[in-house]
């Protein structure tokens, strides 16, 4: 692709302004089953989105061919999009602005396919050897991505970054006879000669060992401590409660409520797409902004909504740099990154002494479908454990946890010190709370 | 799409090596949304998917490689490093093709990239109309057109050579209803292997009213109880049941390696005598039909389960060899960029005998579940759980009262013996299913059941 062909091309065909978004991404993954190679897998890929503003209307088109012979017939369309918008919101191509970059912490070692194999091999028979009753390595997989993005437009911008990310991951089955559990452990390995291969393999199969003997929970209010995967989890399905863009349309559950006070005191959430802790890291959102660390809910106050271009153009603010995409092709939207709910001071032990007699839950399922955003209810399968006097007593399955996000987090005894970056940008620590409705037996 | 000489001397290439098959998936996609909020048309975006995907295979091991570009100067080398990780060889190998042709079962009226923007629009904006109109308290409303085709060809080692259109539509609306500061929503989306024709007979008007009515019912709908209780589900989407329920569990993806409840239990009985139920990708342009599996062998009609008994997985060809078994045309992808394996297409408990009124006799206390949100399962242990969008409950064998906030959890082995009583309206419901190869549409579906003994999980505290 000609980018400043077709960036001429558009400005001729009438385009005020015009943008070229390319991700170019490569992967390489090796699963493992059954004491041998299972599946190899090897890409490369070029995604191109175009985006152009034409009569103040943002037109958008992606394309997995940017063969320059499809230039007019690309642009053409556009033309012809952008001339069916209706709504009068404005969108823009903006400006290259100069930022301080940082750079990633992580530095990651591309090992050779014979070293994977070889540690792929060598986890799974420790695995197999860890306790009598584990059945099987359900699968494991060695996975790398790189990841180059390329922002250029019609005013200059010329902003070049990517990232790279390597990943174990693991499932293992286990049995006593009378049930089957399973559960799955992934790390991120910088190196893999130097990867702790006994801790990962201790953590997965502890995890899914302590799962046997589970049973349900008499249904009741419980204090329940929500672990920090858990909670990570349930955070990120209604993290865009803070989005400007649904502010704006009147779709968030925060509507009308900047300043005001919507969680317990206890939390503070942090917007930090440059946080170099976290796995992504990003000095640039997806329209080329700079991108800064800000205090979203200060002590229980929710104090910044998240912006890109056209949800700030729309409530005459700035782009709080929160511009993102969710994959290439798809416009750009506002999406918090590397958003955390700031840690405490307490262990999990330690909050599972406070706690005293209640509930720990370590996984969700169903967030998909079993939470309503604009009312913030949910009602969730959940796992866990119990405690009693402080102690861990017994494994929980087959409940359900349900309440009104916003007035959960309202309800906060104590929040976790155990906040850790993983693969997804939304992070919290373990939380404590004072009372949620379990249904079980 | 590239020559057949060009696949044929590229699968050559690939069977150059310790290979005992190798195929070539090549794909081209236009994805058109078009989105309206209350009316004002916000976004119009077209997506071109273009690229191919090599898979070769040693027994049950096999090496993937996929690329949005397939010229040779890109391809040669992707070839080159599957047959590195699969072995080498020095062994020559040619490779003749011979075009599969056959008549399009899916036909489709009104091309959509032929249809006027305004056309469309116009689809939206009678969705719109109609949910608005449907009463004051409406005071919102999203809607959403996706319009795909998607042109596959597919050639492999054994010299067949085959091609398919897919053609989809799907109009999706949600309204927002609004009394004293209460807000709450409602949707539908429903969807076809059609082109824009399909809104004749699913008119814009009854989705948005459809909508519409959802939401207001939640305005009024109470904190759901809960516990353990009997749960009459009704028809179309109420299928998504089966699909967590059982469905996952019997594709051979985890039947193949151990890892489904259901691993063994051919011929035996799994689920109540009164279930029967079948996974059907040959239904006319339906949402989850096409003419051939991704991996190029015609779409069947299979029997899962005959009166209780198991009588068939859904198996794709890799994870047949692991299990000794014939493919079922069960093999689908989201695209070029995911390895294909054994997937649901149309999936239904199909029609008994009972009266609707008849599963609520004898009912005390229970839940009818009148829409169905979605859900998720643990093939391995058959934990599955779903929401309900739209419930009520159920006092002395009558509906009573509107809930909210319902999940029915519970584990696929039993809940499939826990239903008692099937009825005979059967409808299917449109989604998109994701699990190993992506995201895909499916249809579920189901005539109204009951089942006995579910646990319910609600928001009052009882």
């Amino acid at each position: 692709m000609n980018k400043e062909k077709w960036i001429a091309y558009a400005l001729e065909k009438g385009f005020e302004s015009f943008e070229i978004y390319q991700d170019i991404s490569e992967e390489r993954t090796i699963s493992w089953f059954g004491g041998q190679m299972d599946t190899f897998v090897t890409s490369h890929v070029r995604g191109t989105s175009l985006r152009g503003l034409i009569g103040g209307k943002m037109a958008i088109m992606a394309t997995e061919n940017d063969s320059d012979s499809l230039m007019e017939d690309l642009i053409g369309k556009m033309i012809q999009q952008a001339s069916a918008i209706t709504s009068e919101d404005k969108g823009i191509i903006r400006k290259p602005e100069k930022t301080d970059e940082i750079s990633a912490n992580r530095v990651f070692i591309r090992p050779e396919s014979e070293d994977i194999k070889e540690a792929l091999a060598d986890i799974e028979k420790r695995i197999m050897d860890f306790d009598k009753r584990v059945l099987q390595v359900s699968f494991m997989e060695w996975n790398e991505t790189t990841e180059r993005r390329e922002i250029t437009n019609s005013y200059g911008m010329d902003v070049k970054d990517g990232e790279k990310i390597q990943v174990m991951v693991a499932g293992v089955v286990v049995g006593d006879g009378s049930e089957v559990k399973d559960s799955y452990e992934f790390d991120l390995v910088e190196d893999l000669s130097k990867f702790d291969r006994d801790a990962f393999v201790k953590e997965l199969c502890e995890k899914a060992l302590n799962k046997l003997g589970a049973t349900s929970l008499e249904s009741g209010t419980y204090k329940v401590i929500m672990e920090k995967g858990a909670m990570s989890s349930l955070f990120s399905a209604f993290s865009q409660m803070f989005s400007g863009e649904l502010i704006g349309k009147g779709l968030s559950p925060l509507n009308d409520k900047i300043g005001t006070k919507i969680f317990s005191d206890k939390i503070t959430v942090i917007d930090d797409p440059r946080n170099t802790e976290a796995v992504e890291l990003a000095n640039y959102d997806d329209e080329g902004c700079p991108t800064y660390r800000k205090t979203v809910v200060d002590a229980g106050v929710f104090k910044t909504m998240l912006h890109n271009s056209k949800s700030a153009l729309r409530l005459g603010t700035e782009s709080t740099g929160n511009g993102f995409k969710s994959g290439y092709a798809s416009d750009v939207n506002v999406m918090p990154k590397n958003m955390y709910i700031v840690k405490g001071e307490k262990s999990l032990t330690e909050l599972e002494e406070e706690m005293g007699d209640g509930l720990v839950i370590e996984s969700l399922a169903g967030l998909h479908a079993g939470l309503d955003f604009i009312t913030t209810d949910f009602s969730l399968q959940c796992a866990g454990y119990f405690v009693k006097d402080g102690k861990r007593d017994r494994s929980i399955t087959l409940i359900t946890v349900a309440s009104n996000f916003l007035e959960m987090m309202k309800d906060v005894i104590d929040v976790g010190s155990d906040l850790e970056w993983k693969l997804s940008s939304i992070r919290t620590p373990s939380i404590l709370f004072n009372g949620l409705a379990i249904s079980g037996e | 799409m590239l020559s057949r000489e060009q696949l044929e001397k590229y699968l050559a290439l690939c069977m150059s090596s310790e290979a005992d098959f190798a195929e070539i998936y090549e794909e081209n996609e236009v994805s058109e949304t078009i989105s309206m909020l209350s009316g004002k048309v916000e976004n119009v975006n077209t997506v071109v998917v273009s690229g191919i995907g090599i898979r070769l295979y040693k027994d049950v091991q096999s090496v993937y490689a996929y690329s949005n570009e397939s010229d040779e100067a890109s391809v040669i080398p992707l070839i080159n490093d599957l047959k590195g990780a699969i072995g080498r060889s020095d062994k020559e190998a040619s490779v003749k093709l011979e075009r599969v042709e056959y008549e399009n079962r899916h036909p489709v009226e009104i091309d959509f990239e032929k249809t006027p923007l305004s056309e469309k629009t116009d689809l939206l904006k009678r969705a719109n109309d109609a949910a608005f109109a449907s009463d004051d308290r409406i005071v919102k409303v999203q809607t959403t057109l996706l319009n795909v085709k998607q042109d596959v060809q597919i050639s492999n080692s054994n010299g067949r050579l085959i091609s398919d259109t897919r053609v989809r539509t799907r109009l999706m609306a949600t309204a927002y209803a609004d009394e004293n500061g209460n807000l709450q929503s409602g949707s539908d989306r429903p969807g076809a292997g059609k082109g824009l024709e399909y809104y004749r007979e699913y008119t814009p008007e009854q989705v948005g009213r459809e909508a519409a009515r959802t939401a207001l019912v939640n305005l009024i709908a109470k904190d759901c109880p809960s516990g353990q209780m009997t749960v009459i589900i009704d028809n179309a989407f109420g299928g998504v049941i089966f699909h967590e329920a059982c469905g996952h569990a019997l594709e051979a993806t985890s039947v193949s390696k151990n890892q489904s409840v259901f691993t063994g239990k051919l011929g035996q009985q799994i689920a109540n005598t009164c279930v029967s139920a079948v996974d059907d990708g040959t239904i006319k342009n339906a949402w989850g039909s096409e003419n051939i599996d991704d991996e190029g062998n015609f779409q069947k009609r299979r029997v899962l389960i005959k009166d209780g008994i198991l009588t068939s997985y859904m198996i794709d060809t890799l994870n047949g060899r692991r299990m000794g078994m014939e493919s079922t045309s069960s093999s689908r992808r989201q695209s070029y960029k995911f390895e294909p394996t054994s997937r649901m297409s149309n999936t239904f408990i199909l029609e008994g005998d009972a009266k609707f009124e008849e599963l609520f006799e004898g009912v005390e206390k229970g839940l009818y579940a009148k829409k169905m949100g979605g859900g998720s399962v643990n093939p391995q242990t058959g934990e599955f759980n779903f929401a309900v969008q739209e419930g009520y409950m159920i006092e002395n064998g009558k509906i009573t009262y509107p809930v909210k906030g319902a999940a029915l959890i519970g584990n696929g082995k039993d809940i499939l013996f826990n239903i008692d009583r099937v009825c005979s309206n059967l409808e299917r419901g449109q989604g998109m299913c994701g699990s190993m190869s992506g995201s895909i549409p499916t249809d579920v579906g189901q005539p109204a059941i009951r089942v006995t003994n579910i646990t319910v999980g609600g928001t009052a505290n009882e």
